[in-house]
């Protein structure tokens, strides 16, 4: 394995990253104002790039045209494919989802099930069922050598737009009134009603910045792509969501994050060698053992009453989680007389077995250092990571910081 | 009179008649639907339409327990499905040279599905509902997946094809009594022996699903649905009765997955497509959550409709396939906010469904597991 | 908020209108089904001929096509005389949606409307469920576009098909990239059957013939290949035979284009030799020196073709789509049948199909009686044509032409 080959699996794994955390802003603006996952997303973002791709088509654009033209065409293309999306997000919003405020959980997201094929089958009514293809243009093929590597401007396009989404949301949600009042309605809708906010509009508004977020979305991917099919949104919408609780859902940094993580996973996991892979499994494992043995010992001792926080006891729970074999055991056997040791005995012993896994893991790993994951297991990749971070950490890398602090 | 009026009185007087009256009917037309087509007025495609309807009325059964009963979303039920067909198709086909009997092949087929219905259950039933079903979701896709790239093991995207017959008795018994005749029915091969075979599986899982409807486990199920937090004080451990209505669903699944690869002959990953597992809540939502002549009714109408409209509509036939998904989609969006009871629906949830939980509302900063208080903290 | 009594009453009524709808429809249909049951109309007496296809589903373009194919079929030959009587072919089209749940109840329709034989189905995953019914009840059944190796891996005698087999075209590419030098190859399917079918075969020929291969996969409808694209660069291939469809396979290259990876021979079978490839390449420049083999006669070496491809062209005004002539082809051979046996006993079509010789627009042409190398029970053997000689095309100036 070359230097190059990292490099160029790098810039791929990223470019795929950024194009789902495109998407994942909105799921994890949506998640974080209503609690709700919005199945029907990643159809909202292949409508808006079907519309782009048809605004294009209509006006013809190609590479004959003076580059003004092709740029006032490109704009009519951004433009519709954010209006269009907006629109079908609030009608959404306001026939299938308000109706449901505040049912069990899974009955909205029935609902959504639902809005997602009416959607799929529309894009095939109005659309048809072949994938739509636009025509290439210099901008879209264009590319920029640095240092040997060659690196699409329309990646690097897209990671801007995904930066400035990113600043722009948080800024929105942090310091605007409006956003003020989303964080107010995910907090307690009741209390903010009280407070005279418009919890409506408030939800409303969401939804809408959610669409166009999805609709840019499935603009950039159009013109990246070149072509898009009408069931394209199923897999990027759970890609997206996947990203979103990966970053820790709610929270919108932490959705761009994720989608790099998950763009890197994917791609890296089925081009590169296991020997390779291995290293940040390891890299894991040590994270793994210091949170452990160190941050999690440190934040429990916080947690106990200054008079029972002795050296000893802080000695006993740092070698209950260091898993101490005389002390460790010691404890154990005496968890009658302490509740919180015996408890965290049990922690610890939780933790470990994670540890040991991921050892296990990177051992099997280096032993086969040369083989590489066939690409056909690509797909499973997302899933896998979606149901182990949900298994075990649905709070995200970056936890689930959901607008808080009003 | 308000049309509305009669709807209500209707449903009045219907609900008067007691349940038992509806299950004999309905066995009744179940069990002569077939003489019709001996006696040459329907056609054999009908049969086939029926087999196929009562594999997916087991299915929504077998979903009913956790979506209806428990009120846990499955959005990957298909995968089970998928295990029970794989695993019938592995020791009844050419594959491995495998024919193992019948009634050996069924029982393994279910008792698979539910191994994998542990497995999955045991990890993440402690999720929150909506994060349970994209689990599920994610899980049924592996599955799929998984299927696809083992090639060596299940002939990949080709499927698994030539599976034999079941036969209800061995082999050598079969000879002795000859092959015509009453003994040629212990072959099953004929859509009309099909039929009546998955008639009895269905009959039998509707029995035994009512009756564990209203034992202790099935009310508990019901309080596990209807408010955890007071279930759980009231003493049920919300964690094993989840566990078992996953794992028991799973294995009509896997009974009713065994069943169709049997039917159909060849098994291919096509047929265990998201869009399947979709279907199949489809049923549930439409027939009545929770309710058992419900559900039934709720696959049957949306099984057998289509291919009602498919096999009479003639020209029109190939345009209306375009609106059957979205008709799917439109049925799931109307009926859950107009009638998420269903159109038959359980009593119980007919109270329920429309309230508005205010513990749903004020939750908005509820912990991400269901753990207990004095654990929360312990998450990294 | 709306009252619950009305909610409840717009829900039902809802239920009720969509179900009159449909019995609605239902009704009408039934209502023409019985104006065409009689069997004999003054002397002309109607054979039913099923057309199972998938009109809906994953290829809808392919099925139309194929149904396009067999009307223009039914216009020529639908009409002939036997013995006396003229008889007139009814086609009963049903549509499997490539589902092979679906594909049975399909199959089974069609035994029990008594058709005399069966043009279909489209795809191979649905074939193989309907190919035990028909054995079962003696119908015979001729495939225009069912290229998979597994359909008659059981060698039935009522599965007959006028396209070629995979394993012949997967064959040929091999032979074709060994011919062009290539030394390093890459094969990459999209984890569908057709694909993998292919693959199988040319990595497994590539192989024994000491070419290093590597195998890639991606999946239908996949956008991204940079995994796989830095797989094949790091690989340094002289050649990449990709045996999927054309979306992805577009894609594909150009997304090796723009990895610099534009002097790759990039292969394919039938399924990305389609006009729409060179756009899905995102032009021209990119889609240029594609090569792609096909199953049959290249369409200009088709005696019939020019004239068929006019017709097809004047009554659907559209170019000829897939694997259009081979249906055509496959109600041709059935009436040829039809008429050999001299009757409208299956058995005997059956066997006329084992020994008639057809003169269609792809060629003449028979059918295997047995399997031989790539060559399956009841493949196609046209006159003139052998695996050696698949017809090759590359694409130049953005359109595929034949290569000699």
């Amino acid at each position: 394995m070359s230097l190059d080959h990292i490099v160029s699996v790098t810039i791929g794994g990223l470019t795929v990253g950024m194009i789902y955390a495109l998407i994942a802003l909105g799921y994890t603006m949506v998640y974080g104002v209503l609690k709700f996952i919005n199945f029907a997303h990643g159809e909202v973002f292949t409508i808006g790039g079907y519309v782009a791709a048809f605004t294009l088509l209509t006006l013809g654009v190609n590479d004959g045209m003076s580059a003004l033209a092709v740029a006032g065409c490109l704009l009519a293309a951004v433009v519709a494919s954010v209006l269009v999306p907006m629109a079908i997000g609030f009608l959404v919003e306001r026939i299938a989802y308000r109706p449901l405020r505040g049912r069990a959980r899974i009955i909205p997201l029935l609902s959504a099930i639902g809005v997602s094929i009416v959607m799929q089958q529309s894009i095939i009514l109005v659309f048809g069922s072949k994938p739509v293809t636009i025509p290439t243009l210099a901008l879209s093929s264009a590319s920029i050598v640095v240092g040997g590597i060659r690196i699409r401007v329309l990646a690097l396009i897209i990671i801007v737009v995904s930066a400035v989404l990113m600043a722009g949301l948080t800024y929105l949600v942090k310091s605007t009134r409006i956003g003020k009042a989303m964080r107010a309605t995910s907090q307690d809708m009741e209390a903010a009603e009280m407070m005279g906010i418009d919890t409506n509009k408030t939800i409303a508004f969401t939804f809408i910045v959610g669409s166009a977020l999805a609709g840019i979305g499935g603009f950039l991917v159009i013109m990246y792509y070149g072509s898009l099919k009408f069931d394209a949104g199923f897999l990027y919408g759970l890609k997206a969501f996947t990203a979103a609780v990966l970053g820790g859902i709610g929270n919108i940094p932490g959705a761009v994050v994720g989608a790099l993580v998950l763009g890197m996973t994917e791609t890296y996991g089925v081009s590169v060698d296991l020997g390779f892979l291995a290293w940040f499994v390891v890299a894991g494992l040590v994270l793994g053992l210091y949170v452990q043995m160190v941050r999690i010992p440190r934040r429990r001792l916080q947690h106990i009453a200054e008079d029972r926080r002795t050296p000893e006891y802080e000695r006993n729970l740092l070698n209950v989680y260091r898993l101490t074999p005389y002390h460790g055991v010691k404890t154990l056997l005496a968890e009658r007389t302490d509740a919180l040791l015996s408890v965290s005995a049990e922690h610890a012993v939780r933790l470990m077995a994670g540890n040991i896994f991921l050892a296990v893991v990177a051992a099997v790993m280096f032993v086969n250092a040369n083989v590489r994951i066939d690409t056909r297991w690509q797909p499973v990749i997302a899933f896998v990571v979606l149901m182990v971070i949900l298994m075990f950490r649905p709070s995200g890398i970056l936890g689930e910081a959901i607008t808080e602090k009003v | 009179m308000r049309l509305s009026e009669v709807t209500e009185r209707v449903s009045a007087a219907t609900a008067r008649v007691p349940r038992s009256v509806y299950a004999v009917g309905g066995l009744v037309i179940a069990i002569i639907f077939p003489l019709l087509n001996m006696a040459g007025w329907v056609e054999t495609a009908w049969l086939r339409v029926g087999v196929i309807s009562l594999l997916f009325v087991m299915l929504s059964l077998g979903l009913n327990i956790v979506m209806g009963e428990t009120g846990l979303l499955n959005l990957g039920y298909i995968a089970f499905f998928a295990f029970g067909a794989y695993t019938t198709a592995l020791l009844s086909s050419p594959k491995f040279e495998l024919r193992w009997p019948f009634l050996v092949v069924v029982v393994l087929s279910a008792l698979i599905a539910m191994v994998a219905g542990f497995v999955i259950g045991l990890p993440t039933l402690r999720l929150r509902g909506d994060y349970l079903a994209i689990v599920t979701l994610a899980f049924g896709e592996i599955v799929r997946l998984t299927i696809t790239n083992l090639q060596d093991f299940t002939n990949g995207p080709n499927g698994i094809t030539g599976i034999y017959s079941p036969r209800l008795v061995g082999e050598g018994a079969l000879e002795s009594l000859g092959s015509t005749g009453p003994a040629a029915w212990l072959v099953i091969d004929k859509p009309v022996e099909y039929y009546y075979l998955v008639l009895v599986c269905v009959a039998v899982t509707a029995v035994l699903i009512s009756n564990l409807k209203n034992s202790r486990i099935g009310r508990a199920w019901n309080a596990l649905r209807e408010d955890e937090l007071a279930a759980v004080s009231a003493g049920i451990t919300a964690s094993r009765a989840k566990l078992l209505s996953v794992v028991l669903s799973a294995g009509i699944a896997g009974f009713a997955g065994s069943l169709f690869a049997y039917y159909s002959n060849v098994i291919s990953p096509e047929s265990f497509l998201f869009m399947q597992s979709v279907i199949v809540v489809c049923m549930v939502v439409l027939g009545g959550m929770g309710s058992i002549p419900g559900v039934i009714l709720g696959a049957i109408v949306l099984q057998a409709l289509p291919q009602v409209i498919r096999q009479a509509a003639g020209a029109a036939r190939s345009e209306f396939e375009v609106y059957r998904m979205l008709i799917f989609g439109i049925i799931i969006v109307v009926m859950v906010i107009f009638r998420p009871e269903g159109l038959l629906p359980d009593t119980l949830w007919r109270r329920e469904a429309h309230e508005v939980d205010p513990r749903e509302q004020e939750k908005t900063r509820q912990s991400l597991f269901d753990l207990e208080e004095g654990e929360k903290d312990l998450e990294v | 908020m709306v009252h619950e009594r009305t909610r409840t009453f717009l829900a039902l009524s809802l239920v009720i209108v969509l179900a009159l709808g449909m019995f609605g429809v239902t009704g009408c249909a039934a209502e023409t089904d019985g104006e065409t049951d009689g069997e004999t109309t003054g002397e002309v007496e109607i054979i039913k001929v099923g057309v199972q296809t998938a009109l809906t589903g994953p290829l809808p373009d392919y099925g139309a096509a194929a149904k396009n194919g067999i009307e223009l079929a039914v216009e020529d030959f639908g009409t002939f005389e036997m013995d006396g009587t003229t008889y007139q072919v009814e086609l009963v089209v049903l549509d499997d949606k490539a589902e092979p749940a679906e594909s049975a109840v399909v199959a089974q329709t069609m035994v029990d409307e008594g058709v005399v034989g069966v043009i279909g189905s489209l795809t191979t995953g649905a074939t193989l469920s309907a190919i035990p019914i028909y054995a079962e009840n003696r119908i015979p059944q001729i495939s225009g576009s069912v290229t998979g190796p597994a359909a008659n891996a059981d060698g039935v005698d009522t599965f007959y098909r006028t396209c070629w087999n995979d394993a012949v075209q997967g064959e040929a590419l091999a032979v074709w990239a060994m011919e062009l030098g290539a030394e390093k190859v890459v094969l990459m399917d999209d984890n569908g059957a057709y694909a993998v079918g292919l693959a199988d075969v040319a990595e497994d020929t590539l192989q024994a013939e000491g070419v290093e291969t590597l195998r890639q996969n991606c999946q239908s409808g996949d956008k991204d290949f940079s995994a796989q694209v830095a797989n094949v660069k790091e690989f340094g291939p002289d050649a990449i035979i990709f045996t999927g469809y054309h979306p992805e396979a577009g894609l594909m290259r150009k997304q090796m284009v723009e990895a610099g990876l534009g002097d790759v021979i990039f292969m394919g079978g039938d399924g990305i030799k389609s006009a729409e490839l060179v756009a899905q390449t995102g032009g021209e420049a990119n889609a240029e020196g594609i090569y792609a083999t096909f199953g049959g006669f290249p369409e200009e070496q088709q005696p019939g073709y020019a004239a068929f491809s006019a017709k097809y062209e004047e009554t659907y005004g559209e170019a000829v789509g897939p694997y259009a002539q081979n249906n055509y082809d496959a109600f041709g051979a059935l009436i040829a049948a039809i008429k050999q046996a001299g009757s409208l006993d299956t058995e005997a079509i059956i066997e006329a199909l084992q020994t008639v010789e057809y003169e269609g627009v792809t060629g003449t042409f028979s059918f295997a009686t047995a399997a031989d190398g790539p060559v399956a029970r009841g493949d196609v053997v046209v006159a003139g044509l052998t695996p050696a000689n698949v017809p090759r095309y590359v694409v130049e100036g953005g359109e595929f032409v034949s290569v000699k």
